[in-house]
C-alpha cells in the first residue's frame, strides 16, 4: 500500500519523522500531507491510506487532518497546475476583492471553486484571512503572496505562469 | 301591620302570578332558539371536537410520522400505534387505531400532534353496528380525512392565530 | 494514594481526592451538572461547554469536566452566572440541531432534550438557515442522522479508547464538521453498538430497532447476555411483549457499561421464521403437529423403552443451569449415563483432571491488573469481547499479552509476542515454553527453545501477576489434555495462575450441573462412567436426546454427527428452532424457550451465578425448557420433580454445590507429543483451523439478521497463506474445491499471511462447513 508513495514523498516524510520522537509518528502527518499535495496537487483516498500506513496511524486520523485544513484538496477536480486563492476576508473585501474575483473569473473563464478545462488553473474559494491585510487586496498563487492587486498586475502574474 | 297589608295587596292583585307570567310573555315574543334537528342544525365552532381524521399533505403524502405523542398523551388510552421504517426510509405507522368507545373527545391528541395529522372534525353524527366497529383503523381515518379535508383545512386556518 | 481535600459546592462541603475533576466529585455527591461530551469511561475533551460552573476567583465560568479540584475551592453550579453560561451554551448547541424529535428514536431518552428542558431557554435568537449533514451508511448495525450531531466526539473517543479501533472520526472544520468513517467504510468493531449508548443525541441509533418503539412505551427488564461466558448484564426493552432492543446494564464487576454487538443485536433471531412453535412427531416419515400431552408421552415411552446403554444425551452449553440440571437428573434417574455438553471438544483424556468447572482463576476486574497473560488457543477478542476489553486495559498499563495460536490474530492492542504455528505444532510450542520456564519434561526431549518461547517464559516468570488462559481453540484442540497438562506445569513453575475461558454462556454451569459423563451434579461421583460427546455421536447410539443443539452446526464433526443421528431410531430434539436438516434426522420436536423467554441462571467465567427472569412472550405453543423437562421427569416417574419454580431447581443445586467447595480434581496425566503427522501427507493437504466465528456460535446468533449482514462473507471462505496459493498455483482461482472425509465443497479463496503455511482457516458452523468433517482435521484443497 505504501508503495504508491513516490520516492520524494517518502523522503519528505522521513525527513519530518526524524525531527520528532520515535513514538510520535503522527507529528510528521502535516509534512507528509504537504508532500503529497505538492506532488499530486490533491490528496487522493489511496494516498491518505498510504500515508496512514506509512506513519502507522488510523486512516481516519489522516483523513481528519486532511479535511480540516483548507490548504489540502481532497477532490481530484481541484488538481491543477496552479492554484489561485483570493482573500475575501474583511480587509480585502473593503479594498475590492470582489472586483478581483470577478476579473479573474472573467479572465480564466471559470467560477470560484472550478478548474479550467486545460488543467492550468484551479480557482479556489478561499475562506480564511490570509494574514496580509496590509497589502489588501491580495491573492495567493501556488504558495506565493501577491499584494495590492489591480487588473494589470493580475494579468502579469497569471500570464507569466506556464 | 304594614307587612300584613303588603301581603294582602300582593295576594289580591295576583302580583306574583303576573310576575311569573311576564317571563312567559317575554319568551313568547322573543326569537326562538329551539331548532328542528336533524333538519335544522345549530351553528358550530371551528374548535368542535368530533370524529377523528388523519390528514394528508397536498401532495397526497400522509402527515402522520408515528411519533406516538397522541398515544402517549391520550388520557383514555384510546389510541394504539405501531410503526416501522417505510421503504423510502421515513418513519410511518403500520397501525393506527382509535377506540371511539374509549375516546373522551378531549382533543389532547390534536394538540400533541407536531404535524397536524390527527384532528377532530366537526362530524359528530356517526354510529357503529357492532362493538368492533368502534375501533377506527388507519385507512378509515385517512379516508375520513380525505372526505372532510376542505372543512378541516378551513377550520385550522381560522384557528391558526390562536394555536 | 492522593491526598483528601475539601471543596465547597453550592454551600455544601464535600471531600474529594486532589486532582479529581470537579464533575466526578459532584457526580459522586449527586449534584447535577449538565454535560454532553464528558463520559466517565472516556477521556476528557471539554468541547461541548455544557458543564460550565462558577468557581470562586475565576473570572469566567469554568468547565467542570476539565477543572481539577483544589483545596478550599468554592463552586456554584446554579448561580446566575453559571446558569447564564449554561443557557447560552444550550442555545448555541440548538442552533444547528433539527427539531425532529418526533421522528427521532432517541426522543424521550435524549440527553439533549433533558438538558434543554432543565437548563435551556424556550426561545432562540437564531433565525438563519440551519445546517444539513447528509447521513452516511456505516454498516447494518448503526444508523446515522448526522444533522442531529452536536460534535461531542464521544463516539470518536469510544473508538480510540475503548474499542481500540479508530473507525469514526470528525472530518471537516467549523460548521462543516461531521462524523464519518474513512472512505465510507462500515464500522467493524465488535463493540461498535456502544457508540449508540454514548451518543447523547439521536445522531447514532440502532438500525435493527429503528422506528419500532418509543423510549416511553418499552418495558425494561434486567437480564444476562447469553452469547459468551462473560455474562454481561443487560436490559431487554420489550414492547407488546417482544424484545425491541437490548442495552447494557452497568455492572463494574462484569461488563462495566458496555456490551458486545453480539449481545446487543442477537434478539432479532428470536423472531425468525425458523422458530419451532408446536410439538411435532414424525409418524411414518411424515411430520404431524400434536398436543403437548401426546408429544411428551411419546417421548417418555421412547426413553423408557430405549436401550439405556445405546442412548445419548447432548445439551447445548447455552441452556440455563436449571435446564441442564433437570436434564441430567431425569436422564440419570432412568439409567442413561451418556450425557455431555462438550460437543465441539475432541480430546477427553484429561477430563478427570479438570477442575470443578472451567473458570478464569481471577475475577474479571483483576484481569486488567495482570502483568503478563499467555493466551493459549484463544481468539479472545471475538470469543469473549468484554473479557478482551479487560485485557486491553491491562495491555495499556504495559501488561505483556502473549498468545499461542494456530494463526496470527489482529488484536485491538499491542501484543508482546504472538507464537503462531500449525494446530499440531501448538503443543510442541507450549512444551518449548514449559522447557524455557524450567519444567522437567519426560517427553518432548528434542524440543528446542527459540528466542520467542524464551521471552514468553521469562515474562511469565518475572511478572507479579501472571495468568495462563486456555481458550476455545485450546478446548477444541485435538490434544487438549496435553495442552492443559503443560499449562498446569508452566503455571506451577512460573507462579502464574491457570485459567480457562469457557466457550459458551453456561459452560461452567454445565460442569456444575453435571452435564458431563464422568461427574454428577456438583462433581459427585458417577456410578457408571458415561460416554463423551464424541463417543455418543457414533452409530452405536440408537436414541438421542438433543437439548438446544443443531448438531450440524454445533458439533466438531458435522459429517459424522449427521450420519450418527440419521441412523438412530429416535432423535428427540428439545429446541427453539427447527431447520430442514433437523427435521430429517429428528423424530420428536419439542418447542422450547430461548434464554430471554425463560427464567434461569448462568454461571460466568468467574463462577458468578447470575439469575434472570423471562422477559418476552413465548411463541406459539412453546414452553419454558425447564418446565418441559420437569413434566418429562414426572412422566418418567422420577422422584423429586415437584419444582414450583426455576428458583427451586437452582436452590437444590446450590445446596449441593455448597458441599463441594473443596473439590479436588485428579492430577493431570503426563503431557505427550501429538501423534498426528506434523507434516501434511500430500501437497494438497492442509491443517484445518475450524474456528467458530463471532456471529455463528449459537442458534440465535445464526438467525440474527443484522449481525449476519455485519459478519459478511469472510467466514464462508477458506483462507490460505499466499505462499501456499502460489505453490499450488491457485492464484487465479476464484473458487477451490475443499475435501474432507467423504465430501467436498466449493468455496471462494482468500489469501492472508496471518495463516501459517500448510494451514487453512475454514470456520465451523457455516452452511459450507456442515458438509465437512472435524473442525481441526486435515482437508484437501484442489483447483476447481
Amino acid at each position: 500500500m505504501t508503495s504508491i508513495l513516490s520516492q520524494h514523498e517518502r523522503e519528505e516524510i522521513d525527513y519530518w519523522l526524524a525531527r520528532y520522537p520515535e513514538d510520535q509518528r503522527q507529528s510528521a502527518l502535516l509534512g507528509a500531507l504537504r508532500a503529497v499535495m505538492h506532488h499530486d496537487k490533491y490528496i487522493s483516498g489511496e494516498k491518505v491510506a498510504a500515508v496512514a500506513e506509512y506513519l502507522d496511524i488510523p486512516k481516519i486520523a489522516v483523513y481528519e487532518v486532511a479535511s480540516f485544513y483548507s490548504m489540502f484538496e481532497l477532490d481530484k477536480k481541484s488538481a491543477a497546475r496552479h492554484s489561485i486563492s483570493v482573500c475575501t476576508n474583511v480587509s480585502c473585501m473593503l479594498r475590492g476583492s470582489d472586483d478581483v474575483i470577478a476579473y479573474i473569473e472573467n479572465k480564466i473563464g471559470v467560477k470560484e471553486g472550478e478548474t479550467t478545462s486545460d488543467g492550468k488553473f484551479y480557482f479556489k474559494r478561499e475562506e480564511e484571512c490570509l494574514a496580509a491585510c496590509v497589502g489588501a487586496p491580495m491573492m495567493q498563487v501556488d504558495h506565493v503572496y501577491y499584494e495590492n492587486l489591480d487588473n494589470e498586475k493580475i494579468d502579469k502574474i497569471l500570464d507569466g505562469l506556464e | 301591620m304594614i307587612s300584613t297589608l303588603k301581603h294582602y295587596v300582593k295576594t289580591f292583585t295576583l302580583f306574583e302570578l303576573l310576575q311569573g307570567l311576564s317571563v312567559t310573555g317575554k319568551y313568547f315574543f322573543k326569537k326562538k332558539i329551539t331548532i328542528q334537528y336533524p333538519e335544522q342544525k345549530t351553528p358550530m365552532s371551528p374548535r368542535f371536537r368530533g370524529h377523528h381524521a388523519l390528514r394528508r399533505y397536498d401532495n397526497g403524502e400522509e402527515r402522520c410520522i408515528a411519533c406516538k405523542l397522541c398515544e402517549a398523551t391520550c388520557p383514555a388510552l384510546a389510541i394504539k400505534i405501531e410503526s416501522e421504517e417505510r421503504e423510502d426510509g421515513t418513519r410511518r405507522t403500520t397501525r393506527y387505531d382509535i377506540d371511539m368507545f374509549k375516546c373522551i373527545y378531549c382533543g389532547f391528541c390534536e394538540e400533541a400532534c407536531p404535524v397536524d395529522a390527527i384532528v377532530e372534525t366537526r362530524v359528530f353524527e356517526y354510529h357503529f353496528e357492532s362493538r368492533e366497529g368502534s375501533i377506527i383503523t388507519k385507512d378509515e381515518l385517512l379516508a375520513f380525512g380525505d372526505k372532510h379535508e376542505t372543512q378541516i383545512a378551513k377550520d385550522r386556518a381560522v384557528e391558526a392565530a390562536y394555536r | 494514594m492522593s491526598e483528601t481535600i475539601t471543596i465547597e459546592v453550592n454551600g455544601k462541603t464535600l471531600s474529594a481526592q486532589a486532582g479529581e475533576m470537579l464533575i466526578a466529585v459532584t457526580d459522586a455527591n449527586e449534584i447535577d451538572i449538565p454535560r454532553f461530551c464528558y463520559h466517565k469511561k472516556l477521556s476528557i475533551a471539554a468541547n461541548c461547554r455544557m458543564c460550565l460552573v462558577e468557581v470562586e476567583k475565576a473570572p469566567k465560568a469554568l468547565p467542570a469536566c476539565a477543572t481539577p479540584v483544589m483545596d478550599g475551592m468554592k463552586v456554584w453550579t446554579r448561580s446566575p452566572s453559571a446558569l447564564a453560561a449554561q443557557q447560552a451554551t444550550m442555545e448555541f448547541l440548538l442552533i444547528n440541531h433539527p427539531l425532529d424529535c418526533p421522528i427521532c428514536d432517541q426522543g424521550g431518552e435524549c440527553e439533549l432534550q433533558d438538558v434543554s428542558v432543565a437548563y435551556g431557554s424556550d426561545k432562540s435568537q437564531y433565525v438563519e438557515a440551519k445546517r444539513i449533514v447528509f447521513d452516511k451508511n456505516i454498516g447494518p448495525l448503526i444508523s446515522t442522522d448526522l444533522t442531529r450531531c452536536i460534535q461531542c466526539t464521544r463516539c470518536v473517543r469510544f473508538g480510540a479508547e475503548i474499542a481500540g479501533m479508530r473507525e469514526l472520526g470528525m472530518i471537516g472544520r467549523g460548521d462543516r464538521e461531521s462524523i464519518a468513517t474513512f472512505a465510507g467504510q462500515c464500522v467493524t468493531s465488535e463493540l461498535s453498538g456502544n457508540v449508540v449508548d454514548v451518543c447523547p443525541v439521536g445522531a447514532l441509533t440502532m438500525k435493527p430497532s429503528r422506528y419500532k418503539a418509543r423510549a416511553w412505551e418499552v418495558i425494561q427488564h434486567a437480564a444476562i447476555a447469553a452469547h459468551d461466558s462473560v455474562g454481561s448484564n443487560v436490559y431487554h426493552h420489550t414492547f407488546t411483549q417482544q424484545v425491541m432492543r437490548t442495552v447494557p446494564s452497568e455492572n463494574d464487576a462484569v461488563n462495566e457499561c458496555w456490551i458486545s454487538d453480539r449481545d446487543r443485536f442477537s434478539y432479532e433471531g428470536l423472531y425468525s421464521d425458523e422458530r419451532l412453535t408446536q410439538p411435532m412427531l414424525k409418524k411414518r416419515g411424515e411430520w404431524h403437529v400434536v398436543t403437548w400431552d401426546e408429544a411428551l408421552e411419546t417421548t417418555a415411552k421412547i426413553l423408557n423403552e430405549a436401550n439405556k446403554d445405546q442412548t445419548g444425551v447432548l445439551a447445548s452449553a447455552n441452556a440455563t443451569l436449571e435446564e441442564l440440571y433437570l436434564l441430567q437428573k431425569s436422564m440419570r434417574a432412568i439409567g442413561i449415563d451418556h450425557i455431555d455438553h462438550r460437543v465441539r471438544q475432541t480430546d477427553f483424556s484429561g477430563q478427570n483432571a479438570a477442575p470443578l468447572a472451567p473458570s478464569l482463576g481471577v475475577s474479571l476486574e483483576d484481569l486488567e491488573k495482570q502483568d503478563a497473560v499467555l493466551l493459549i488457543g484463544s481468539n479472545i477478542r471475538y470469543e469473549q469481547p468484554m473479557a478482551n476489553h479487560r485485557l486491553r486495559k491491562a495491555s495499556l498499563q504495559n501488561a505483556k499479552i502473549m498468545t499461542l495460536n494456530p494463526y496470527h490474530i489482529e488484536f485491538n492492542y499491542d501484543t508482546t509476542e504472538q507464537s503462531v504455528s500449525s494446530v499440531a505444532e501448538m503443543l510442541s510450542n507450549l512444551a518449548a515454553i514449559a522447557k524455557a520456564a524450567g519444567v522437567e519434561l519426560t517427553h518432548f526431549s528434542n524440543i528446542e527453545v527459540d528466542e520467542q518461547t524464551q521471552n514468553i517464559a521469562t515474562y511469565l516468570k518475572e511478572a507479579d501477576q501472571a495468568l495462563l488462559l486456555l481458550g476455545n481453540l485450546a478446548t477444541q484442540h485435538p490434544a487438549y489434555a496435553d495442552l492443559c497438562a503443560l499449562a498446569q506445569l508452566i503455571a506451577e513453575k512460573t507462579g502464574a495462575t491457570l485459567g480457562y475461558l469457557p466457550e459458551a454462556a453456561n459452560t461452567a454451569g454445565a460442569w456444575l450441573a453435571g452435564v458431563v459423563p464422568h461427574r454428577q451434579a456438583a462433581a459427585q461421583a458417577v456410578q457408571t462412567m458415561g460416554k463423551s460427546a464424541q463417543e455418543i455421536l457414533t452409530d452405536s447410539t440408537k436414541t438421542f436426546v438433543l437439548l438446544g443443539l443443531e448438531a450440524e452446526f454445533d458439533t466438531d464433526n458435522p459429517q459424522k454427527s449427521i450420519q450418527a443421528l440419521a441412523q438412530a431410531d429416535n432423535v428427540i430434539a428439545i429446541n427453539s428452532y427447527v431447520n430442514p436438516r433437523l427435521k430429517e434426522y429428528a423424530t420428536v420436536l419439542l418447542p422450547a424457550s430461548q434464554t430471554v423467554e425463560t427464567s434461569g441462571t448462568f454461571v460466568n467465567m468467574e463462577g458468578r451465578l447470575q439469575s434472570f427472569k423471562g422477559v418476552s412472550k413465548l411463541l406459539g405453543d412453546a414452553r419454558p425448557t425447564w418446565k418441559i423437562l420437569r413434566v418429562l421427569g414426572n412422566l418418567l416417574d422420577v422422584d423429586g420433580f415437584d419444582y414450583m419454580s426455576s428458583e427451586d431447581v437452582r436452590n437444590e443445586l446450590k445446596v449441593k454445590l455448597e458441599q463441594t467447595n473443596a473439590y479436588q480434581a485428579e492430577a493431570s496425566p503426563e503431557a505427550k507429543p501429538m501423534d498426528i503427522a506434523s507434516s501434511p501427507v500430500s501437497e494438497h493437504s492442509f491443517h484445518r483451523i475450524g474456528t467458530v466465528q463471532m456471529y455463528s456460535g449459537d442458534s440465535l446468533l445464526r438467525r440474527a439478521i443484522a449481525l449476519q449482514q455485519a459478519a459478511g462473507d469472510e467466514r464462508r471462505r477458506v483462507t490460505l497463506h499466499p505462499d501456499d496459493i502460489a505453490r499450488l498455483d491457485l492464484g487465479d482461482e476464484q473458487t477451490v474445491s475443499v475435501a474432507q472425509g467423504d465430501s467436498s465443497v466449493r468455496m471462494s479463496l482468500v489469501a492472508d499471511s496471518a495463516i501459517p503455511i500448510h494451514s487453512a482457516l475454514l470456520p465451523s458452523a457455516t452452511q459450507k462447513s456442515v458438509e465437512l468433517g472435524s473442525a481441526f482435521g486435515m482437508i484437501q484443497i484442489t483447483k476447481g
